[in-house]
């Protein structure tokens, strides 16, 4: 096991793996708050709308995939393809957002806020960061996909592919288990 | 065909039992969850960061994965 072998940028890996430390440092504290009120996180986490986030997940996986057909494409300079699957991802990532901000409006309709309990700051807190994570991975893809170079291409598809990544960790504590 | 949408495909099917899986309760299905999770990061690691093909790593990262995920089904069952 080298560093060499590792692919893409180093800088992009230490990039992912900090940010799945910040994330699961959240998710580990709204946990072990978990254990002071469980009946309270428990009530809470039955307001939120588990469909809006699984068909969230189902559209952030497939724009996983346009952005790994376009590292594929843009590696082979296939320019045109590398753009069409950036755009395809970047297009996944605006309706992730236009859904949350969907989910948000419908939680806050129901006067669900950050102070309602400590499970809503978390809960607030971690899908809003990485909410924001998206927002610049959308910018990011269309960025690199200006020039479609092979390199920046990979460098956009691997914080793509992370965003992905810390979205199906976070999934289950913050929805699922109760 | 190919790795990439034979993947894409795996995924899907795990974001499905995710859901099927999401209307049971209790630690056993907080256990399935979780490992579904892990499963959905797995792929995303091996095969579309490429990790698959680069020795030692994927377990590198795996592991510390896992012992999180089953902290925080500790914490969730307790």
């Amino acid at each position: 096991m080298r560093l060499d072998d590792l692919p893409g940028e180093l800088l992009m890996w230490v990039l992912i793996l900090s940010e799945l430390l910040v994330f699961a440092a959240g998710i580990t504290v709204m946990a072990a708050l978990r254990l002071r009120d469980p009946t309270g996180f428990a009530e809470a986490q039955a307001l939120l709308d588990g469909r809006l986030a699984a068909l969230n997940t189902v559209i952030l996986v497939s724009s996983g995939y346009a952005a790994a057909r376009a590292e594929r494409a843009a590696a082979r300079s296939r320019k045109r393809a590398a753009r069409l699957g950036l755009g395809l991802a970047g297009l996944g990532g605006l309706a992730f957002l236009g859904l949350k901000a969907v989910e948000y409006a419908g939680d806050w309709q129901r006067g669900i806020s950050m102070e309602a309990s400590p499970f809503f700051t978390f809960y607030y807190l971690l899908t809003g960061f990485h909410a924001a994570h998206v927002i610049a991975g959308v910018a990011l893809l269309a960025l690199v996909a200006w020039r479609a170079r092979p390199d920046a291409v990979q460098a956009g598809a691997m914080f793509w592919h992370m965003v992905d990544l810390v979205w199906v960790l976070i999934l289950p504590p913050i929805y699922l288990l109760g | 065909m190919d790795a990439l949408t034979k993947t894409w495909l795996w995924l899907l099917a795990l974001v499905l039992g995710t859901v099927a899986l999401a209307q049971g309760a209790g630690p056993l299905a907080g256990a399935g969850l979780l490992a579904l999770a892990a499963l959905k990061a797995r792929a995303i690691l091996g095969q579309f960061l490429h990790l698959a093909g680069a020795p030692g790593w994927l377990p590198a990262v795996m592991t510390p994965l896992l012992l999180w995920l089953a902290l925080i089904g500790m914490l969730s069952a307790l």
